[in-house]
């Protein structure tokens, strides 16, 4: 158990930069997410933090010892890949055992300790088996395991997922989860899937282009979505985004009218943003749009229209009758706005939020 | 009219006469100007020439002959006069050629048990070649010969008094036979080497070679010929062949000196070309009268003249354009004193052990009794007298038997294997597979199935003088028991197969070690000009390995050679590599090492980078040093890929006849000849015992069959399956 600091931490690969200045600080015990679109720089973060790449600028600390140069094995730090990287000429015994062996424990205690990881990953059948004749899960799980065994101060988990089906990957997600709680490490752990960054995080990072976007906890993070990127990349589907003008207590935009926030700057061009959640149809709604495709999911669903401010997903219940081409209006739940600027697309509070956040 | 011109053609149609040869060049120019003449001067006969490659002529002639498939008459030196003659291949000439009308020496070179074989043509042995600048006058004396030497040498300098390969028995003789010494005990004609006669003539030449440095060191043909031609060597004993080879010098021949302590002349070998006519000509008489007329006077000299044969017809030197050729009458002044080499098979296996024997004495190894008694118990075993005879059929049973006994067990199987599956049953489906296998099985069959089989065949016959006799498992017996020798010594079996053991284990050490040192290196991903290091560490590759060979063979000269300039230069004394066993055989393995890292260096790069990336990487996070990593990630994923390459390599190296016969040649005293290069000198130096050689190349075979079957079970250790 360990914190892990970031100061300032840059990353290029040749003219192209990486890792743009980030810093962060994970509390021991945390299970951190690190999340963002591919290409966004968490993996090269989190392999800068497991010493498999050397940070350019800034300060990495684990547990307050700075490790810019120390390598991988100093660190403590036990990793998952994304690919698994099992010893394929090993058993499933002898990967777990590796680096306890390589540290020249005693026979018995490396035996008990792959005995404990084994049990708490149901790995005890495979052990004698070869990583070429186990399933994808067994195989991630084995990959767990050869973390766990050497119950490392960090856990660092680079898309452990991303190579399971959907099933298998809700049951590891609680599998993870539950490791998590039984085992109290500090966990860092990468993806590009918002579903797992909000289950499993205790705190979640959102990353855009090298750059730390905002971090916190999960559900603050999509409440209160720092800039219009995170409120963008946190939900599902997407957040819709309207060009509007606050004018007085409305927002005025091409083809409709909502009530503004209250405290809303007046006179100004903002992106109104509402989640496909608050947007449902209605016979006398507030927008009109024209239906483009319709998903249904069984007990909801969702459907994509054409408005004259541009695309909008909305929100629906059952199966009512609806035809691409047809048109429909559908209404926006008061309070769901959230309003961003459209320079910078930082979100705008509104002043009285202002006002209670100070208060706070 | 045209029928009539037809008939009168044909009536007057002179009958061919084939005449095969291998001459080149000179004297080629020279047989095709006489035949010519030949067929204008008479009418009765027309010669047709056929000119053969010189290294297939005697095969060719062997096969062809016996069966009248070959020529009316052939041009062959006289080696081969005894065996054939015994074979019947040959018509005795007796009253063609006449005493008076040759040397006597060359009369005497082409009889056989009292008959003339062959009309002698030309006349060939070694003669002194002087350098006229600095030895003005031709020493008379062995005595006269040293102290001119003795004075011209300084080996500080690179100048020498005397040149000739030392260790070819062809040059030797002279001294032999100037000491009185002999080839053969009559009449049981038996040859015998270790003489007193011998031994005084070999310790001579040591003292020559070794005490008084008037010889250079290694004298290879090359080397002779390049001191001398370069003035550092004054005197040289070689061959009419080696005036073409000299240039830029001032030279005159003459006879070899008298050796003083005996006062006995040195009677080079002479070899003697001579015209011989086949028992089965179809045309004889034109034959005879074709070989009349090459040994002719007019003939001579024209073959004289225009081929620079020294030719063999005394009344040739009458005429002043050849009596006064200082070259030609010097080699003929020669040839009357040489002594005519042997025409037995016999003869065939005196050169192996005397090259032993010359090789191991002046490179300052052996004393010259102790050598000459080795090559005489070398001679002993290489000439193994014919095993009795044996009747086939018990043989020939037992693998019938064996056949049958095979033939069921595949039955068995096929039908236990394939369960129901009728194996007799053909349908169009499988009768098209076959067709598509059949190409590639017929070559097979005929490439390598049926060799192997006559292979293994030969090696239950002795061969001798073209006679193949079954004696059975003898061969292999003889060679298992090793009775002549003791394991310790290099003649014996198990030594040459221990130092082929030693052989392959140190080359693939080495071939893999270094290979995959280097191919660690051009992994590197910080390492620049990656794909010029990999170009030039394949070139020893795509060299050919003979080349290679020869290159290392120059090196390792102890005067010449790189190694010893680069030794000298750091201050140490140049190694004689070749004169005892651990530095041939290290000799040996260095350029084996240089010819076969590339290839385990090549797999191991191709292996190495389908290693993926993400396994060294979670090692490296696991707490693994880059030794570890090595150790416990990359060796056991480059095993499956090495595995097969190492069994490939062993097997190479196992056979690697090049190099154990370009750069050591088995010195010193066969030690380090492995199996496949003792299976060459039984076949091709050893009076040709076929049979030998072939149970050899089975022993081989069956070797290696164990070995790979063994190293097969290994690869299949749990450990790899998965990879």
């Amino acid at each position: 158990m360990a914190s892990v600091e970031l100061k300032q931490v840059h990353k290029a690969f040749g003219d192209n930069p990486i890792v743009r200045g980030v810093d962060l600080e994970i509390a021991s015990g945390e299970f951190m997410v690190l999340v963002g679109p591919s290409g966004c720089g968490k993996t090269t973060l989190l392999r800068l933090i497991a010493g498999l790449e050397q940070a350019d600028r800034g300060d990495i600390y684990i547990n307050g010892k700075r490790v810019n140069d120390a390598a991988p094995r100093e660190r403590d730090v036990g990793m998952v890949f994304q690919s698994y990287a099992l010893y394929p000429h090993m058993t499933v015994r002898e990967n777990l055992a590796f680096a306890l062996t390589l540290r020249k424990l005693p026979r018995a205690e490396v035996e008990a300790r792959v005995q404990v990881a084994a049990k708490m990953l149901e790995l005890g059948p495979l052990l004698d088996r070869k990583p070429k004749a186990l399933s994808g899960g067994q195989r991630q799980r084995v990959a767990m395991g050869r973390a766990i065994v050497r119950s490392p101060q960090v856990f660092l988990f680079d898309e452990p997922l991303s190579n399971l089906d959907a099933a298998l990957r809700v049951q590891m997600r609680g599998e993870l989860s539950r490791l998590h709680q039984q085992l109290k490490s500090t966990m860092i752990y990468v993806t590009h899937d918002q579903v797992e960054a909000m289950t499993l995080a205790t705190r979640l990072a959102v990353f855009n282009q090298g750059i730390l976007q905002q971090h916190g906890e999960p559900l603050a993070l999509y409440q209160q979505p720092a800039n219009r990127f995170v409120a963008g990349f946190l939900g599902s589907p997407a957040m819709n985004f309207l060009p509007a003008r606050v004018q007085g207590a409305r927002l005025e935009g091409q083809g409709f009218s909502l009530p503004a926030p209250p405290g809303a700057p007046d006179q100004r061009e903002v992106i109104v943003g509402v989640r496909p959640q608050s947007v449902t149809l209605a016979a006398q709604g507030e927008l009109r749009g024209e239906i483009e495709a319709v998903e249904r999911l069984g007990a909801e669903g969702f459907v994509y229209l054409r408005t004259a401010s541009g695309p909008l997903v909305a929100r629906f219940e059952g199966v009512p009758s609806l035809h691409v081409g047809e048109a429909v209006s559908v209404a926006v739940t008061q309070g769901a706005l959230l309003l961003f600027d459209p320079a910078g697309g930082a979100r705008i509070e509104a002043s009285a939020e202002k006002a209670l956040a100070a208060a706070r | 009219m045209i029928a009539a011109l037809f008939l009168a053609f044909a009536a007057a149609a002179p009958r061919p006469v084939l005449l095969w040869h291998a001459y080149r060049a000179a004297e080629e120019d020279a047989l095709i100007q006489l035949v010519d003449r030949f067929n204008a001067e008479q009418g009765d006969y027309r010669a047709e020439l056929l000119a053969l490659p010189y290294d297939a002529f005697a095969s060719k002639l062997t096969s062809a002959v016996p069966t009248g498939h070959g020529p009316d008459l052939f041009i062959f030196a006289q080696e081969r006069i005894g065996g054939w003659a015994r074979q019947s291949y040959l018509q005795p000439l007796d009253g063609e050629a006449k005493a008076g009308e040759f040397p006597s020496t060359a009369l005497q070179a082409v009889t056989f048990e009292g008959h003339v074989y062959a009309m002698p043509l030309a006349l060939k042995s070694v003669a002194l070649y002087r350098n006229r600048a600095l030895v003005p006058e031709a020493p008379r004396t062995s005595d006269e010969l040293i102290a001119m030497a003795t004075k011209l040498t300084d080996p500080a300098r690179g100048k020498y008094g005397l040149a000739y390969p030392v260790s070819d028995f062809f040059f030797h003789a002279a001294f032999l036979t100037g000491f009185g010494g002999r080839l053969f005990d009559e009449p049981a004609h038996k040859l015998v080497i270790d003489t007193p006669e011998a031994v005084r003539a070999l310790t001579l030449v040591r003292s020559l070679a070794l005490e008084k440095r008037l010889i250079p060191e290694e004298p290879t043909g090359t080397l002779v010929t390049a001191v001398f031609n370069s003035g550092d060597a004054a005197m040289a004993i070689n061959g009419p062949w080696f005036a073409g080879e000299i240039h830029g010098v001032d030279y005159a021949v003459s006879p070899l000196p008298i050796i003083s302590e005996t006062g006995l002349p040195m009677r080079p070998l002479l070899s003697v070309e001579a015209a011989l006519i086949s028992a089965r000509a179809r045309e004889p008489e034109g034959a005879k009268r074709l070989a009349r007329y090459l040994v002719s006077r007019d003939a001579a000299v024209l073959r004289a003249l225009v081929g620079r044969q020294v030719v063999a017809t005394s009344a040739a030197y009458d005429d002043p354009r050849v009596g006064n050729d200082p070259l030609l009458s010097a080699f003929r002044a020669q040839a009357e004193v040489a002594l005519p080499a042997d025409n037995t098979p016999q003869m065939g296996a005196v050169w192996e052990p005397e090259k032993r024997a010359l090789a191991s004495v002046l490179s300052g190894g052996a004393s010259p009794a102790d050598a000459l008694a080795q090559a005489q118990r070398r001679l002993t075993a290489i000439t193994r007298a014919a095993p009795p005879e044996k009747s086939p059929w018990p043989y020939l049973a037992a693998l019938a038997a064996g056949l049958l006994g095979l033939g069921f067990l595949a039955r068995r199987k096929l039908r236990g294997g394939g369960g129901d599956l009728p194996v007799t049953a053909l349908s169009r489906g499988t009768l098209r597979a076959y067709a598509y296998v059949a190409p590639a099985f017929i070559s097979i069959l005929v490439l390598v199935a049926l060799p192997f089989a006559a292979g293994m065949g030969l090696s239950f016959f002795h061969h001798g003088e073209g006679h193949y006799t079954f004696i059975g498992l003898q061969n292999f017996i003889d060679i298992l028991a090793s009775r002549d020798y003791r394991i310790s010594e290099p003649m014996s079996f198990y030594f040459t197969l221990g130092v082929t053991l030693l052989w392959t284990l140190a080359n693939v050490t080495f071939h893999v070690g270094i290979g995959l040192f280097l191919a660690l290196l051009l992994r590197d991903p910080l390492l620049r000009f990656k794909g010029v290091y990999r170009v030039l560490l394949i070139v020893p590759w795509a060299v050919p390995n003979y080349i290679t060979a020869l290159v290392w063979k120059g090196m390792f000269h102890r005067q010449f050679g790189a190694i010893s300039a680069l030794l000298v230069a750091f201050g140490l004394s140049p190694i004689s590599w070749f004169t005892r066993f651990s530095t041939a055989f290290a000799a040996n393995v260095v350029t084996n090492t240089w010819l076969g890292f590339p290839f385990m260096m090549v797999v191991a790069l191709g292996a190495l980078q389908s290693i993926p990336q993400d396994l060294y990487e979670a090692a490296e996070v696991d707490g693994a040093s880059r030794w570890a990593q090595f150790r416990h990630i990359t060796l056991p994923l480059l095993r499956p890929a090495l595995l097969p390459a190492v069994i490939l390599g062993s097997v190479w190296t196992f056979n690697m006849f090049n190099i154990i016969y370009l750069v050591s040649g088995g010195d010193p005293g066969g030690s380090t000849d492995i199996l496949v290069s003792e299976a060459y000198r039984w076949a091709f130096q050893r009076n040709e015992q076929f049979g030998f050689a072939a149970a050899y190349s089975t022993l081989i075979f069956f070797f290696l069959l164990g070995y790979s079957a063994l190293t097969r079970k290994l690869s299949r250790e749990p450990g790899l399956e998965s990879a």
